[in-house]
């Protein structure tokens, strides 16, 4: 008996190429869109009856009806060989059982339905079906992540696998970050106001109680970067400390902040109380205004996983637009400096305007009042 | 990005184009399965496993359930039996005991992975010496490598064990193998007459058809397939042997016959979708792409050993000379036989390209291996494709009007 095997063997060897083809294979087809977990897993019937033993009658026939009766069973045995992870550990079902063909014969469908913890971040699978018994059995796997298209062959060497939210995706997040950074900007007046009211003296020369425009470009560049950094570095600060959940100010004290803000810097613009340091107000003020920045990003919400790229996207973006600005601004004001119209017209006049527009706010905020906002 | 959207695109024919289905009735049969409970295979198997769990760590009776399973594997042509098979030796731990090892060696070299399974059977000796199931295998990888010293090694020590018949094996297809078919034919037959056991006899008909085959002797070669499928015995490297000699023969419509129902396996289904062609049928395009479906199938789950087969579907049925010889010479770096040579010139004439055949008319040169069809592709290739290398030119003993006939329906199909 032993000898006919081994007799076998030699020509069974010779016979490989012939018998390598078709292992058992499942098919899982999972998409994971945050925390939605939806699916399909394509199962050999031959493979459960292996495990589980369907042909009732054993006739070596099986029947809908047979596989039917078996349906909570094949999905307990299922789903407890296949474990996901977002956040903490996914919850899955069988929604649906069907039957379909593959190459090699008959599957049973379970069409799956979950919820993951967390809607960001990696995702972890633990699969695990069949290899107690057939150590040649393969789990190929077409995972839609967060709209990206992965594969992977799940084997017993390798049974669990981490995916992560693509290289795609993240930088989606960034730049999703980044442009609501740029349009907070456009948005938030009270900020453009801040900055303009801090930019307009900027090409302008306070000496003995006059104004008059400065002597070149370069002076004008160096005191608006000096201001702009200032401010940018003050806001990413606050506005970094309290998305990490480090400090935390009640709003309505932060917003009467940034308009009593705009309030002063378009005040000392038409009384000088500050003229040779503006960088250091606009630091000082900056902080309050991350504040804000923070509130903003609160509402939009903060990927854990990404939370540091985001932030960068963010502040990127506020840096973005407030340099848009400037490029506008700058140019425009610097060609003018000299002219009755800037100096009375947008200098004074602006500073008028921003420093009335402020004041409202400020008694709106700090008073809980409806004036002239909807 | 790429690789990853070939992978999805690959994946797609099997997947995305399924149509799940709920079946309209309880008695409507969603699935045949290939043993039903009353069969004795299915009773036998059912005792082995019963005795092999109540065995606990004894590793006597789980090698008896391995050794089952990769015998059904090898009759059916089935690798999921392979896949049980190593499910049960893998709940042993390691180091493994020399029974259990002999096994997994099979399971090693069934996957391709010869270093491994030499290894297995090299351990397996240490701790038995006499287990001539290991020689006799370690000689097989070997001929299978073209690696005729090593072979010649392990066929003495089956002769010191006074393992009559696996050395007359052993030794007739080394002999054949290594350019003397005469004397390797001599010692089959010598081997044969040593034993009754229907087993041995089977596959000694077997290979002493191949080499009638070779030695240009298709009415010996009829004479030995017949006999041996007179056995009644499942075999699929049998069935696969003789489909190829009627193939080679134009005797199309004889495989249809004698392989129907085999669609099951690969390999066979490879024979009856080439069979199919070549009576320009019209059921031979689903046949194809039954294979393409299975290959695909294959390299979802990263499996290559299949090379060989795929190299002769895309060559006889694709037409596509190029991707044959990519794959025959990928598989002529793990495989070396007769067969493998033969594919990858093959190929290489259809593809006009003699360097990649290098290897193989190395291996003619160098075995002096006397098959007169193999000899004569080698001068095809040399005449279509100059400048000729220096492969031994041996002159053809065999008919050549004979050769003639035997060929014709091959190259009908590679004009396909």
């Amino acid at each position: 008996m032993r000898l006919r095997s081994w007799l076998c063997g030699l020509l069974c060897l010779i016979a490989l190429p012939a018998l390598a083809h078709k292992a058992s294979d499942s098919y899982l087809m999972l998409d994971v869109q945050g925390r939605e977990v939806s699916g399909q897993w394509d199962i050999a019937l031959r493979d459960i009856d292996f495990a589980l033993g369907l042909d009732a009658d054993g006739n070596g026939e099986i029947t809908w009806g047979e596989l039917r009766a078996r349906h909570t069973d094949i999905a307990a045995w299922a789903l407890g060989r296949l474990a996901l992870q977002r956040g903490g550990a996914c919850e899955l079902q069988v929604a649906d059982h069907l039957v379909d063909d593959h190459t090699d014969g008959a599957y049973a469908v379970l069409k799956l339905a979950g919820r993951c913890p967390s809607s960001m971040g990696d995702l972890k699978l633990d699969y695990r079906l069949l290899f107690d018994l057939d150590a040649l059995h393969r789990g190929l796997l077409r995972l839609g992540l967060d709209g990206t298209t992965q594969t992977a062959v799940l084997s017993p060497t390798r049974s669990e696998q981490s995916f992560v939210a693509g290289e795609v995706s993240r930088l989606a997040q960034f730049g999703q970050y980044l442009v609501e950074g740029i349009w907070h900007i456009w948005i938030g007046f009270d900020h453009i106001l801040f900055l303009l009211s801090l930019l307009l003296p900027a090409v302008l020369l306070h000496e003995a109680r006059r104004w008059r425009g400065v002597a070149n470009f370069h002076v004008a560049m160096v005191e608006v970067l000096w201001v702009v950094t200032a401010f940018t570095v003050a806001h990413s600060i606050t506005l970094s400390l309290a998305a990490l959940g480090l400090i935390e100010l009640p709003s309505r004290v932060v917003e009467s902040a940034i308009a009593a803000s705009v309030v002063l810097a378009a005040a000392n613009n038409l009384k000088p109380l500050v003229e040779r340091r503006r960088w250091l107000v606009a630091f000082c003020f900056g902080l309050i205004h991350g504040f804000g920045f923070a509130s903003v990003l609160a509402e939009l919400g903060l990927p854990q996983e990404t939370l540091v790229l985001s932030l960068l996207g963010f502040n990127l973006g506020v840096e973005i637009g407030q340099l848009a600005i400037v490029a506008v601004f700058l140019p425009f004001a610097y060609f003018l400096r000299d002219t009755p119209f800037y100096r009375r017209g947008i200098f004074v006049g602006g500073s008028l305007l921003m420093l009335a527009i402020a004041l409202v706010w400020f008694v709106e905020r700090a008073f809980d009042l409806k004036l002239i906002s909807a | 990005m790429l690789p990853a959207l070939l992978v999805t695109a690959l994946a797609c024919p099997s997947i995305a184009f399924a149509a799940p289905r709920k079946p309209a009735l309880d008695t409507d049969v969603v699935e045949r399965l290939p043993l039903r409970a009353g069969d004795t295979a299915t009773r036998e198997l059912a005792a082995l496993q019963a005795s092999a769990r109540a065995a606990g760590q004894d590793p006597q009776p789980a090698a008896t359930l391995a050794q089952r399973y990769f015998d059904l594997a090898v009759a059916r042509g089935d690798p999921r039996y392979v896949g049980y098979a190593e499910a049960v030796v893998a709940r042993f731990p390691e180091p493994l005991p020399a029974s259990l090892r002999a096994v997994r060696g099979q399971l090693r070299q069934y996957r391709h992975d010869f270093a491994g399974a030499l290894d297995d059977f090299a351990s397996a000796l240490a701790a038995d010496p006499e287990l001539g199931v290991a020689h006799a295998w370690r000689g097989a990888i070997f001929l299978v490598q073209a690696d005729y010293a090593a072979t010649h090694k392990e066929c003495e020590a089956l002769l010191h064990l006074n393992r009559t018949v696996l050395h007359g094996g052993c030794f007739g297809l080394l002999q054949a193998y290594g350019g003397k078919l005469g004397a390797g034919q001599q010692s089959l037959q010598k081997a044969l007459s040593a034993t009754a056991d229907a087993g041995n006899r089977l596959w000694l008909l077997t290979r002493l058809g191949e080499v009638a085959e070779w030695r240009g002797q298709p009415k010996v070669a009829e004479k030995h397939y017949r006999e041996a499928l007179g056995l009644g015995r499942d075999d699929g490297y049998l069935l696969a042997a003789w489909g190829d000699f009627l193939i080679d023969a134009g005797r199309p419509e004889d495989v249809l016959k004698d392989l129907a129902g085999w669609e099951a396996s690969d390999n066979l289904l490879l024979r009856l979708a080439e069979a199919e062609a070549a009576l320009k049928r019209p059921g031979a395009a689903r046949l194809a792409q039954m294979l393409e479906d299975r290959f695909a199938a294959a390299k979802q789950r990263g499996d290559t050993t299949h090379q060989a087969e795929e190299a002769r579907y895309q060559l006889r049925l694709r037409g596509n000379a190029k991707e044959a010889l990519r794959l025959a010479a990928e598989n002529y770096r793990v495989q070396r036989e007769p067969r493998d040579a033969r594919i990858l010139l093959e190929a290489a004439i259809a593809a006009g390209d003699a360097a990649a055949a290098k290897p193989a008319r190395d291996w003619l040169t160098s075995s002096g291996f006397e098959d007169a069809r193999l000899r004569d592709l080698d001068q095809q290739l040399c005449s279509a494709v100059s400048p000729c290398g220096t492969a031994l030119v041996i002159p053809l003993r065999s008919k050549a009007v004979e050769q003639e006939t035997l060929s014709s329906p091959l190259r009908m199909v590679i004009r396909r």
